[in-house]
């Protein structure tokens, strides 16, 4: 353990991340970032089984659940940004979820979970050799959700479970550019009066949703002996950031900042998926979600050139991956009990004209007897920006999941 | 087997870092401005013409202060200096010798300030100092018996001795004349103390709390001694010319009192080494105009909650008209003036003393701009703190409001540092005089004259 936190570490120190949709909302971790479904190309929310875990897009997979599971994520990404043959890479380390699901038997089954679904992270300091303080960018914003959920089987036809849960929005955003003054409108004897004055623009705030203590997923899951399916219904709602804005020489600063709210309505969101298991262990899964923007997202603050809004389109996801699952005899060997993982999606963003194209390969690895499992997934692709002042993105993403399986509350 | 694997990860890591995700700082900055950040704020400068004072007045603050440290007597720029001394007796043998005594004489010892005086700034042509002082000596006697007593004139607080002081009503006063003279450094000047005072003394027994006053207010200048928490401490000598003896007491605290003696109420006159203030109040609509015409925009902002960041001051300056003939002081030197604002503090209203940053070129070549008794014919004073407070808060109709005082006698008027310091020889480079000039300057004509702001706005607002 001592050295996966070493390794993760030294990986958060050289790490990078996505720098699209900054000033909406930020990069989405999708199905809740875990390591496993990222291993499969984001595939396989309709595939049941008390190793899967909670899925944020299917809360009711977790019906056929006999299992406890405890599963935490860790994702480093790191980034090229492109342009005209230019590039550069900028970092983030974050936790995009952490998941907890139990069963109780004729009760249904019940779940908790933390997710990081939006997040803009960048921090970068930048000499423009126009005077001598750097620029400095940095971005810090989390929409975080903690969401509960319940889900049971059907009374009569067993094999359908339904399930809900409530996505309670919170989190906060912080931008601040600091840069050094730009003389050239100066006489040279004004100058002096802004020497090694540093001022950032800097907005902070806090979010939520509007009106509503949450906003409410519903999914109808089938388990067959080979197939599965789900379905899932994501109700429409408004973030709504609330920030406070302020052109300051220091923290220290004493002037009152202006308050202001943006609203960003964020549409419904339905999803699908299918999974089918042949040969015993080996799954070949579909997954489809989609959420149709149809207004563009206020940006958190259109200082200097900035654009004041992010025009946004269809969101869509689509996924194609295959899994061979691990033994679950602990006496057989143990590349057999390793779970293998591949797959690939195409993704267009809530920002206008950036679709990302990916790949993935995973495995979970049995750590002991008892059900343990660490998830790795490395996640390789491109993000195209088309049009406006997006840059394209090549990335490669490293997941970590820590998955513990237990009997807990359970009697035999 | 497993360390390896994870030097392995974390070298496959660091190479990948390095070759595949290089970061530019060039291209950096190329996005950045594609994203429309700029690599500097801009930032322009706008000058606000024939700013009238909405009003302004001076402030005395005329409550007694210690001066265990310096002490003065007497009067300059129309403000005259008493000192007070605070003296405790508990000696049956002295009484007993003072009652039996009809020769006995008492008087103080004020030992000169001789720093200031020997300084090569004050002008030595001016001493020896001379003076037939006519002096009003008044005195409170508290009679007591025991240590009791004694300790507890010691447990009467500084801030209450000193407030007990505004309301001074003696038990007994006494109009002398002294002859001064105070011809070099190490001078004492001794006023004799008057018989009655001896008298009352004798009535007592064995301990007496002892208040007395000095007030010189007809004085031709002021006189500089050192105070009661100094070695050279002022001393109490009572004298028994017969018995060939003498005792000596000294006051365990000094108090410094200073009354207005200016004839003019409307004057608004600042003088040296007093606490007192000038406080000058400027509309806020003629600000608010020229940074529209300048902007194009609407001043105050009232749009959201109205605290106005869509630019802000990162510099100040006003600048005044100066006549130096409508002032008067000590020792000839610049005095440097001291500026503050009034700023917003928790929705309530605080003064600020303002930073003052160095425009090194022009003190080079002119020396600084903010001070009087110097060559040129303005004042120049830098209210960055409070004019970013007033633009960012105007909306609810505000005044801009602003605080003068005279600071320190400046030495060099043309060092840019601008503090004492020393310098690369390892000599301490003394660019203030350490001791306030008791002088005094009538701002009444400057404030009637138009005075200037000159801004210099940063601005976040993109390219029209």
């Amino acid at each position: 353990m001592k050295k996966i936190i070493l390794v993760l570490f030294a990986l958060a120190v050289c790490s990078f991340a996505s720098v699209i949709g900054l000033d909406a909302l930020g990069e989405e971790q999708v199905a809740g970032g875990m390591a496993s479904t990222a291993g499969r190309g984001y595939a396989g929310g309709a595939k049941t089984g008390d190793a899967e875990g909670l899925s944020v897009l299917n809360p009711a997979r977790n019906a056929f659940d006999t299992k406890v599971v405890f599963n935490v994520n860790f994702l480093i990404e790191m980034v090229s940004l492109e342009n005209h043959g230019d590039n550069f890479g900028v970092n983030n380390i974050t936790m995009p979820s952490f998941n907890l699901s139990f069963p109780m038997g004729g009760f249904g089954a019940m779940g908790l979970s933390l997710w990081q679904s939006y997040a803009s992270n960048l921090n970068e300091e930048v000499s423009n050799g126009k005077n001598s303080l750097e620029t400095t960018i940095e971005y810090q914003s989390s929409v975080y959700e903690i969401v509960p959920s319940y889900t049971f089987r059907l009374p009569v036809i067993r094999n359908f479970s339904v399930g809900a849960s409530a996505h309670v929005v919170m989190g906060n955003s912080m931008r601040k550019i600091s840069m050094g003054p730009n003389t050239e409108g100066l006489s040279s004897e004004d100058t002096w009066a802004v020497s090694n004055a540093e001022i950032s623009d800097y907005v902070d705030g806090t979010w939520e949703i509007k009106n509503h203590p949450a906003y409410y997923t519903a999914a109808l899951q089938y388990r067959g002996h080979q197939s599965s399916f789900y379905f899932s219904y994501t109700t429409p709602h408004t973030l709504l950031n609330e920030l406070d804005y302020n052109f300051r020489m220091s923290e220290l600063d004493t002037l009152a900042p202006t308050k202001r709210s943006r609203e960003i309505d964020v549409p419904a969101m339905l999803a699908a998926g299918m999974n089918f298991r042949f040969m015993k262990r080996n799954n070949v899964m579909f997954d489809i979600a989609a959420r149709g923007w149809d207004k563009d997202i206020e940006n958190i603050g259109g200082s200097f050139n900035m654009e004041s809004v992010t025009e946004t389109q269809k969101d869509m996801l689509l996924a194609l991956g295959f899994q061979r699952d691990g033994s679950p005899m602990f006496y057989d060997p143990y590349l057999d009990r390793v779970t293998y993982r591949l797959g690939g999606w195409y993704k267009t963003w809530y920002v206008k004209d950036v679709y990302e194209l990916g790949g993935s390969l995973g495995a979970g690895f049995p750590l002991g007897r008892k059900g343990t499992t660490l998830d790795l997934s490395f996640q390789g692709g491109k993000r195209f920006a088309d049009s406006g002042r997006g840059w394209d993105e090549i990335f490669l993403g490293f997941r970590i999941g820590l998955m513990g399986v237990g009997n807990w509350g359970q009697t035999r | 087997m497993k360390k390896i694997f994870a030097a392995y990860l974390l070298l496959l890591t660091l190479v990948l870092s390095a070759c595949i995700f290089d970061s530019d700082e060039t291209v950096m900055a190329g996005w950045l401005s594609d994203q429309g950040i700029p690599g500097g704020y801009s930032v322009q400068t706008l000058s606000v013409e024939n700013l009238t004072p909405l009003s302004s007045e001076v402030f005395l603050d005329s409550a007694p202060s210690l001066a265990n440290d310096r002490a003065v007597l007497g009067k300059a720029a129309n403000i005259s200096h008493d000192l007070v001394f605070d003296i405790a007796f508990y000696d049956s043998v002295f009484f007993a010798d003072l009652k039996k005594s009809d020769s006995a004489t008492a008087y103080m010892a004020l030992y000169v300030l001789s720093p200031f005086y020997s300084s090569k700034s004050y002008p030595s042509d001016s001493l020896p100092l001379k003076e037939d002082l006519t002096l009003n000596i008044s005195w409170k006697l508290d009679k007591g018996a025991s240590k009791s007593f004694v300790d507890s004139i010691g447990d009467i607080s500084d801030s209450l001795w000193l407030s007990s002081l505004s309301k001074w009503k003696a038990d007994s006063s006494v109009d002398t004349t002294v002859s001064i003279s105070v011809s070099a450094k190490d001078s004492v000047m001794k006023i004799s103390l008057p018989s009655a005072l001896l008298t009352a003394m004798k009535e007592l027994s064995r301990a007496c709390h002892l208040q007395l006053r000095l007030s010189a207010p007809e004085a031709a200048r002021t006189y500089r001694f050192y105070g009661a928490g100094t070695s050279l401490y002022p001393k109490l000598w009572v004298s028994f010319p017969k018995e060939k003896s003498y005792s000596e007491y000294d006051p365990f605290r000094m108090a410094h009192i200073v009354s207005n003696k200016e004839s003019c109420s409307d004057c608004l006159v600042l003088h040296g080494g007093v606490y007192d203030s000038l406080v000058v109040e400027y509309e806020g609509a003629p600000i608010m105009k020229a940074l529209s015409d300048f902007y194009g925009d609407e001043f105050p902002y009232m749009a959201d909650d109205g605290d106005d960041v869509r630019q802000t001051v990162v510099l100040a300056q006003m600048t005044f008209a100066r006549d130096d003939s409508q002032g008067t002081s000590e020792l000839g030197l610049p005095i440097q003036v001291v500026v503050g604002s009034y700023t917003d503090s928790a929705g309530k209203s605080v003064r600020q003393m303002e930073a003052y940053k160095l425009n090194k070129s022009l003190i080079a070549s002119k020396g600084h701009p903010n001070m009087v008794f110097y060559e040129g014919d303005s004042l120049t004073l830098q209210v960055t703190y409070g004019l970013r407070d007033f633009i960012n808060r105007a909306r609810d109709g505000r005044t801009f409001k602003m605080m003068m005082r005279l600071g320190y006698p400046v030495l060099q008027p043309k060092d840019s540092s601008y503090s004492d310091h020393v310098t690369s020889k390892k000599d301490t480079s003394y660019v203030f005089f350490s001791h306030f000039d008791h002088a005094r300057y009538d701002f009444s004509s400057a404030m009637k004259q138009p005075s200037t702001l000159k801004l210099w706005l940063a601005n976040k607002r993109g390219d029209k």
